[in-house]
Order: structure tokens, then sequence, then C-alpha cells
């Protein structure tokens, strides 16, 4: 019985990193309603970014937070106004732009390239002070970096939930992606939006980076192993919803989890699947989603 | 004619299907580095004698691990680069389907290491294996633990299967089942998973719910670090970790689980402490060009370069009919695969090396420094050193 609160929890804590993932995914289709496929690759540079930090200078990974996040939001910030930006303007009156989509792919493969080329393609795992601590309680164990991991999430979260909902940059945002004419009628730089929201999707990667390499290895295609997990939570959890996207992560983590005790561990991707579906079937615009035509 | 001859006198075009991107990315290039310096060596000492100093050229193709990535990369070294001998794929199950490419065309093609037996049992007469086939392999990981048993008086019982779902976890994990029901060990966990799974808690809490003797594991690189660490961190104290090489054989692996790795068996074609002629010659070198010891992968991937080279050197031509016909017969005991466990390499009917044989390692730290210390079968056991069976809890 023990077993099965702990694969619970565990999954709860694996889960809500997965959501974290996704939000920045989530954030950026719900400004610019793009899907970002170089969404891996981003996460991976996050977390090149933070390995190299913390072991280039031996501090705490927690605190590489503060130097990794605002990098990749600078990341983010100049690869949408140089790289996404052009094309989406030549496509600007186009309802479906797929360029950009194909944009975003190459930007996924140079990425990965890149990092094969500069990191070469071994596996890399950085030991810091937290990394393989844990915490027992009644014969259970958890892992303490994915307690932290959770902890940031969650924190990281109401924070997002709040700078959206209150903060002026936040309301502009939401009202670029509830309408983007009407927003720049209102003096509301569109572009400008885009490019610090596309920042802020990359700076969630960030976070997520910091939190994943104390107990997670890195290298140049890890990205993928959470991308495709990325799309369905978002999609799980309704396009473009915060909150959705984290919940979305925790039900899938959960699911892996707790699944893999009464089946072997290949068939929980399937079970993933599966409740994706009838989500998808009883609510196609997924759990959080809001009933609107993209 | 007279151009194809001409031509042939050139160069000697090796076409090589190797994961050189995806989850196998790494083991993939190590294979082309061991490749590129056997040839390198070969064509400085003057190519192929026979065929007027014909020097070998390497032309790599990435599989990406994918078995349909191999088929069509075979299809086009075969048809648009026109090779004359195909080398691969390191992943069986892209070497199964890919192989079936060559014997089609009737181009002679060398696995210097896939461990599925079906790659050689198909009857093809194009196929040839330097490695041992997986139930060579399984069968010495329990002859292993009969004798571990033996020497130090330990009983074991209860044994626990936890493999990746392809084509080579699957496939070790059939030949286990019946090896450990002929043997009477009870089976009280058999498990597969993906190997891209990106967390391996649920299996590990599965793992320590049932408690086993020993736990027998295959995996690849990323998933082997992933449940190494996460065993270590859930406290599952078996009495012995026996795995498979692959993923475990990977130099990154000591790197990225440290500590927590200390005490595997691993179950592997070749190791650096081996005590055989000309092996640390050759592995001071790639070490220097390329910064990491020699794996047994890349040992295999080397030596093919070697063997192809005694092939065309016999052979006089690059005929693929000849070639092949020379490689049937073939009877490679040259300094080059002295560095293996065993002494020569000849095939039998299906292919198949026959003497290939892996040996057993324990991981054990030293000066700070993990290490990768022989100690199966007892005679080539490195000099000094005691296994320690069972494995004390961590």
């Amino acid at each position: 019985m023990i077993s099965y609160v702990e694969a619970l929890l565990n999954g709860i804590l694996m889960g809500s990193i997965y959501g974290l993932a996704a939000v920045g995914l989530t954030l950026i289709f719900g400004v610019m309603k793009v899907i970002n496929f170089a969404h891996g690759s981003v996460l991976m540079v996050g977390m090149f970014a933070a390995y190299w930090f913390v072991k280039l200078t031996g501090v705490n990974p927690y605190l590489s937070l503060f130097v990794v996040v605002p990098f990749m939001f600078f990341f983010g910030y100049f690869l949408q106004q140089f790289v996404i930006k052009p094309t989406f303007e030549a496509e600007k009156n186009v309802r479906e732009p797929i360029t950009v989509i194909i944009v975003t792919t190459g930007v996924w493969y140079i990425l990965d390239n890149l990092a094969l080329l500069l990191f070469g393609a071994e596996y890399r795992v950085v030991k810091t002070s937290v990394t393989g601590n844990i915490v027992e309680i009644f014969n259970m164990y958890f892992l303490l970096p994915k307690i932290i991991g959770f902890g940031v999430t969650v924190l990281v979260g109401i924070y997002f939930f709040w700078f959206l909902k209150y903060s002026k940059m936040g309301k502009a945002i939401r009202a670029t992606s509830l309408d983007r004419e009407a927003a720049s009628l209102m003096g509301i730089k569109q572009s400008k939006i885009y490019n610090i929201s596309f920042g802020l999707g990359c700076a969630l990667c960030g976070v997520a980076g910091c939190i994943l390499v104390p107990f997670y290895y890195v290298y140049p295609t890890v990205g993928v192993t959470f991308d495709i997990k990325s799309f369905i939570i978002v999609v799980l959890g309704g396009l473009g919803s915060i909150s959705g996207a984290i919940l979305g992560g925790i039900i899938v983590g959960v699911i892996e989890t707790l699944g893999a005790q009464f089946m072997a561990a290949t068939w929980t991707e399937l079970l993933v699947y599966i409740v994706f579906l009838i989500v998808l079937f009883v609510r196609p615009s997924g759990l959080f989603g809001l009933k609107q035509d993209f | 004619m007279f151009g194809s001859a001409f031509a042939a006198s050139n160069t000697v075009k090796i076409g090589n299907i190797i994961p050189l991107s995806g989850p196998s990315a790494s083991v993939g290039i190590q294979g082309k580095q061991a490749r590129e310096m056997a040839v390198r060596e070969i064509n400085a000492a003057g190519g192929i004698k026979s065929l007027g100093g014909a020097k070998l050229e390497l032309i790599f193709a990435d599989s990406k691990s994918e078995p349909t990535t191999g088929v069509t990369e075979a299809e086009r070294l075969i048809n648009s680069e026109n090779v004359d001998i195909l080398t691969g794929c390191w992943n069986s199950a892209v070497t199964y389907p890919t192989s079936q490419v060559a014997e089609r065309y009737k181009i002679p093609f060398i696995v210097p290491v896939s461990v599925r037996d079906t790659i050689t049992e198909r009857g093809f007469e194009y196929i040839f294996r330097i490695a041992a086939k997986d139930s060579w392999w399984v069968r010495d990981q329990f002859s292993f633990l009969d004798d571990m048993q033996k020497e130090f008086d330990v009983d074991v019982k209860r044994v626990a299967f936890v493999y990746e779902n392809g084509d080579w976890g699957t496939g070790f994990a059939e030949k286990w089942r019946k090896l450990a029901e002929d043997r009477g060990y009870d089976i009280v966990l058999d498990e597969p998973y993906p190997s891209t799974a990106s967390d391996l808690t649920p299996v590990v809490i599965k793992l320590k719910r049932v408690n086993p003797d020993v736990v027998f594991l295959v995996s690849n690189a990323s998933d082997a670090i992933l449940l190494t660490n996460t065993i270590a961190e859930m406290d599952v104290n078996p009495k012995a970790i026996i795995t498979s090489g692959g993923g475990h054989a990977d130099p990154s692996f000591l790197e990225a689980t440290g500590k927590n790795s200390e005490y595997m068996f691993d179950i592997v074609e070749w190791e650096t402490d081996l005590n055989r002629p000309g092996l640390k010659e050759t592995n001071a070198k790639f070490k220097k060009e390329y910064g990491q010891n020699l794996t047994g992968e890349a040992v295999d991937a080397y030596i093919s370069m070697y063997l192809i080279k005694e092939a065309l050197e016999k052979a006089g031509t690059t005929n693929p009919q000849k070639l092949k016909d020379v490689l049937r017969d073939i009877n490679y005991c040259d300094g080059k695969a002295k560095m293996l466990a065993y002494d020569c390499i000849n095939f039998d009917e299906s292919g198949q090396n026959q003497n290939a044989m892996p040996v057993i390692v324990q991981v054990r730290e030293r000066n700070g420094e993990m290490k990768r210390l022989t100690v199966w079968p007892k005679n080539v056991r490195h000099e000094g050193y005691t296994p320690v069976f069972p494995q004390p809890a961590k």
C-alpha cells in the first residue's frame, strides 16, 4: 500500500516539473498562436546554461536561477526579434501561419546540432549539494531536488498567475492574446509583446532547466524527451492556460508513476494517450481551455 | 571494365551506418572515431597492397537509431555512393532490417556489434558479426552468477529483470526467463520500460517492493544513468546488479553516476584492463586523440576496419562475391585481433564469429575514480583483485 502512495506522490513531484516545462509552450501559443516546435531545444539550452553555470562557479544550483532565467529571457527575446518575427510579419494576414512553424522546427534542429557540436554527445551530470539527497517520510523516499522543484514550480505558477492577471504587462499580454488588432489599437505594441512573451516562455524553460539539472542529466537531444510530453500536457490542460499546463503535467506524471505499479512501465505511455483522448473527446478544448476558436 | 578496375585501385568505399544523433549518439560517435583512427593507420601504412595501395574511404550515415532511417541510408549508400562494403549499425533493431538490404544487393556487411541472435540466423551469406550474440551474453551472465555463488558461498533465489523495451532488451529478457526457469530461480519482476522515459522512479519503486536478490538490467546510456542513480537514491539494495553492456559500458555512464554505480557487474565484449598484446598502446593513442578510453564497441569497430583490410588484401579485388568468399574462410589472428579477449576472428556457417566471448567486470572506486575491473572468467581476472559479492548496502 505504502509504495502506491509513494508512487502517487513521486508522480506529483515529477509531473509538476513536466508542467513547468510545458508552461512556456502554452504561453507562447496563447499569445502568438504559434506552436513553438523548438520548445524542447530551448529547454535543453536552459539545462546546459544551468549545467555550465553550476559546473563553472560551483554555486548552489538554485542560485543559478538568478543568472540563467534572465539569460534565457533575453535569449528568447532576441530569438523572436531576429528569427521568428521576420517570418511572422511576412505572414501577418495569414490565418494559420505555417512558415513560422517551419522556422521554429529549423531552430530546433539548429540548436540541437549546435549543442552537439559544442558539447559533444555525452551525458553530463553535475553533482550539486542537493544531488542524491533523500527525504524519508514513513518509509517512503523522495528526492530532495524533486521536492524543491515542486516548490519552485508552485511559486512560479502562482507568480505567473498573478503577473498575467494584475500587472500592467500581464494585462497587455492577455489583451494581445485575446485580440491582437484591438490591443494594438489601444496602444499596445504588438511586436514588443511578442518579444516579451517569447522571452518569458524561454525564461520558464530556464527555470525548468535549473530545477532539473540537480537530478537529471543533460545532453544535446534531451529536449525531445520533454517535447512530446509538453505538447500533450498543453493540449490536455487547454491551450494557452497556465494552470492547465501545470495540472496537465501533474496528471501525466501521476499516470506514468502510479500506472506503472499496476502494469509494465512500457504501457503507461499508452495509458497517457488514452486519458488524453478521453479528455479531448469530453472537453475538446482541454481541461482549462476556453471555448474559443483559435 | 577498365574504368571500374581503375577506380577500384584508387579507393575502397566503406559505408558505415551508425547512430550519430539521437539517444545512442554517444556510442555511435565513439564507433566513428575508432573507425577513423583505424583507417588513418591503414592508409598511412600504404593502404591495400594487393589493390595497388588503394586507400580506404569512410562514408558515414546517421541512423538516428531508427530502423527506417537505417534502411533508407543503406539503399542510398549502395545505390548512390556505390560503397563496396557496409558496416554498422550498433542498434540491433537497425542492423536487422538494414543488413537485409545489404543481402539483397549482395554487398558484404560487417556487424561489429549488434547482439540480437537473429541477425545471423536468417541463412544470409553476406552478413558477418564480430561480437558475441545475445544468447551467449545471457548464458555467460548466468554462468557468472553460478560461479559467484560457489566462490563466495552465497545463495541467490529471487531475480528481477528490468530492460529497455526495444529489440535488444526484449531479446535478452526472453532468454533470461528461460535460463532462470531452467536453473530454478524465482522471477519476482519482469519489467520492460521505454528507453526514452524521462523518469524511472516508477520502475524503481516496483523493484523496491519486490526486493530481489539479483537485478538484471539492459539499458541504453540515458536510462542506465537514470536507473542507477534512482536505484541508489531510493535505497534498493540487492545482492548484485548485473548489467548487459550498452549504456552501462558508455564512458559517460561512470562519470554521471559516480559512487552510485559502485559494485555493479557489467558484461562486455572487451575491457581496458585485459592483459592482451597491443591493447595498451592502441588505447593510449585513442585516449590521446579523443579524450576517452576505448569501449568494447569501439574496439570491435576499430578491428572491423582491419578485418576489412585483411579481406581486401586476400581477395585482391573489391568484387563483393569474392570478398564474401574470403570473409567466409578468413582466420584473422594478426596483431590487431590480439587486442580482443580471444585470439582470432573466424566465422561459422551463419556468419557469426565463433570465438567471440564476453567478459564480466565490476565497477569499483580506485583513488576517487570509478574503474571497471575484470572479474570473470577467473583466468583473465584483474590481477590481485577479489570481487565484492554480495554488494554491501549503500
